[in-house]
This record gives structure tokens, sequence and C-alpha cells, in this order.
């Protein structure tokens, strides 16, 4: 059976993009348009792999991450972050929420800044999931 | 009550990250969370003859937002905020409440309308049309160089105009609700000029007092909250004496509460929450009854 990979992006180019490659590469692809309703996808249908955004609405990727690397029971999903942030930024912006009292996370299995060619894209994703 | 998500609506001329920064001290009361709105009028990708609809022009808009957004939400990110973006094609108002319902948003910021006086006196302000149809708090920002008043903090020391009308008897829970951010309120209630054709002196300042009076128990009530309270009665025309008192105060902002009247009945009619929201220098935070239709 393939893996399932869920993209959450706001963006409908981006998902057209992601769930393309996905495809011609042999995965199962799902998607989620905001933070809040990939969290609900992610619950629901336990994908191998994420590949998320972090500027969205509702919820950002910096939360959702957050949220996954915070459950026991989803915090060995795999996430590829591919976002037009900084990598910088997103790891600035967890150690802020960790010094208000959240939780030490780890660091995202790969972090793309957007855009990224298709080879570019499948190599990692074949990277991560093995 | 607390304002923690707020909806940054921007063109990007009228209303800049310095706009954004200056809201920031509501972050010592409960905001966390901040929502950016652009809206591409649908007409600037509209179609065009023998052209079609132009989306080369779309994507060169969405990207020139998206680029703004990407630095002002690191800076935010950075400091430990949530963000969350929406660049929509559309028209407007309709927009910026659909993102509000989405995000369920304690307060919408909003630049002062740009339209020209023909525009406006035919389709009125966005501004207007938002005030009417919004249910959250709008506050009407006004940039420093517009108002040659110094704001740095706006939720400092509002001036709160008292008609003891449901929107403004909200607007005084709502300012209960950020009093870490507030240093102190200014309360003010406007008189109608025809209380000075009483039959006597005796009247007009029996008038005055029952006024006064009931200022003062508003301004105990947020004394009891831990704001500092000032009550003053003026009297004339609302919209010249607000804007007076707000001078007169030194104060940040002007906070007012507003009804869901009918857009024909203002035109004719006039409302002061409105005509304060457009022509003010102050920013203006208008806050609507609790059932007003959205």
């Amino acid at each position: 059976m393939s893996k399932k990979v869920l993209v959450v992006d706001d963006d409908p180019d981006v998902r057209l993009f992601s769930v393309t490659v996905l495809e011609e590469n042999g995965y199962t692809p799902m998607e989620a348009e905001d933070g809040e309703s990939g969290l609900k996808m992610i619950k629901a249908e336990k994908p191998d792999l994420v590949i998320l955004d972090v500027l969205m609405p509702r919820q950002s990727g910096v939360r959702l991450y957050r949220e996954l690397k915070t459950a026991k029971a989803l915090k060995d999903v795999k996430v590829i972050i591919l976002s037009g942030i900084a990598k910088k930024t997103f790891l600035r912006s967890q150690k802020a929420l960790t010094e208000f009292g959240g939780a030490q996370i780890p660091e995202p299995e790969i972090y793309l800044e957007k855009p990224v060619e298709p080879d570019e894209l499948a190599d990692v994703i074949k990277k991560v999931l093995g | 009550m607390k304002i923690k998500k707020l909806l940054f609506v921007t063109k990007f001329e009228e209303l800049g990250f310095d706009a954004l920064r200056s809201l920031l001290s509501l972050r010592k009361s409960a905001l966390e969370h901040v929502v950016f709105v652009n809206v591409i009028e649908r007409d600037r990708v509209a179609m065009r003859r023998g052209k079609g609809y132009q989306k080369d022009e779309e994507i060169r808009l969405r990207e020139a937002a998206n680029i703004r957004f990407i630095d002002w939400a690191e800076n935010l990110f950075e400091q430990g905020m949530e963000v969350g973006v929406y660049i929509v094609v559309g028209s407007l108002v309709p927009e910026v409440i659909q993102a509000s319902r989405k995000e369920d948003a304690d307060l919408i910021v909003i630049g002062r309308s740009h339209k020209g006086v023909l525009e406006h006196l035919y389709s009125g302000s966005d501004v207007t049309e938002l005030l009417r149809r919004a249910y959250t708090p709008v506050l009407v920002y006004k940039q420093l160089s517009e108002t040659a008043i110094s704001v740095e903090e706006p939720f400092e020391r509002p001036l709160l105009a008292i008609d003891w009308s449901p929107g403004s008897l909200r607007a005084v829970e709502y300012i209960k609700a950020i009093k870490d951010t507030v240093q102190e309120v200014h309360l003010v209630h406007v008189a109608d000029e025809k209380a000075l054709k009483g039959p006597s002196a005796m009247a007009i300042q029996k008038t005055r007092k029952e006024a006064r009076d009931k200022l003062d128990e508003i301004c105990e009530s947020f004394e009891a909250a831990g704001i500092k309270a000032r009550e003053h009665v003026y009297i004339g025309d609302p919209d010249e004496e607000i804007e007076k008192a707000a001078k007169d105060c030194q104060a940040t902002m002007i906070v007012l509460g507003s009804s869901a009247k009918a857009a024909w009945v203002e035109k004719f009619l006039g409302s002061t929450p409105r005509k304060i929201a457009e022509d003010s220098i102050y920013p203006t935070l208008l806050i609507a009854p609790e059932k007003a239709d959205e």
C-alpha cells in the first residue's frame, strides 16, 4: 500500500504542485487548506508524512507543528516544512514559544524555502520516508 | 471580550507595519494572534476586451502582498505570536467580514478610506460599509502623518463617548477587558444643545448633574476594574464636541458605540460614530451592540 502524505497549504497552486509530485512518485496525497483542518486530517488519517506551510489562515504551521510534536499519538508523524518563511524565523518562533512555557520540541526533518523544483521535493520525500 | 485575535486589513499604502507595531501593546492584555488581510479589488484583475481575465496581474498582486506579509509575519513569529494571512480577490467588505467570521476575530483594524468626494457620496466608503455590517469591533486607524498628533500606543488613553446606547455600554466592558493596556480612560457625554433651552438655569444644571451622576457610576466601575477614569460633560454638536474633548483630554483614541442604521437612513440623517470614524484625526474604535447583524 502506498504511503499517505498530507499537504497543508492555503495556496491552491502549491497544493496542486505538491500533489502532482506525490502522485507521480507513487504516494497517496491528501490536502488541507489551513492549519486547523490539517490537524483534524492528521488525527483522522494518520498520514506517514505532512508537507506543511507556515503562514496560513486559522492556524499557522508554527502552532500546528508544535501541536504535532507535543501530542503522544502524533509526535512520530514526519514533517517537511515548505514555506516562504525563513527557517531561522521558524526556529526562533519555536524557541520563543518554549521560553513562554511551552515544551522543547525537535526541529523538523526537512525545511524547504519556497519555491522548490519538483525533483528536489521528490528527493526529500523519498529521503524522509525511506 | 478580550482582544486575543486581531484582523489587520491593509492595502499597504494606508496602513503599514508601523501601525501594527503601535497596537502590539495589546499583548499586555491578551493579544496573541494577528491575521493579515489583503483584498485585491476585482476590477484590478477583471476581464478586459481582448485580454480576458488578467491572471498574470492577479499573480503579481498576490505575490507583492505575500512578500510584504512574510516580512511582517517573520517579525511577529519571532516574538512568539501566532500569525495568519488572507490574500483574496473580491470586494473588500464582504471578504473582510468573511475572514473575520472564519477567524472569530475580536477586533478588525482598517485604515481610513481614500475614496474621492463624488465616489464617497454615491457609494459610501468601505469603512462606513464595514462599520454598518460588522458585529466585531472595528478600529479605524489614522496614520501619524495624517493626524499631526503623536500616538505611539492608541489604547493608552482612550476617550469613550457615552450616549447610553447598547453599543457604548458594550464599549465600557470592552475597555475593561483590556485594562492592562489602558492607562487612563476619559468618559464624555455630549448633551444636546436643546438642553440649554430649559425653563430655568436650575433645569439646565439638573440635566448636567444627571449626566454627570450616570458617568460617575461608570467611572467607579472602571476604578473597581483597576482603570483610572475621569468624566466630562460637554454640550453642543456631538461630532464637534467629541473631537474637542479628545483634544482637551490629550486622548490617544476615540471609542464610540455604533448602531446598525440602514444605509439610506444614515445618508440622510447622518451618524456621529461614522462621521468621527471617517473625519476625526484620532484613531476611532467603533463597537456595535451585541446583536447587530453581520
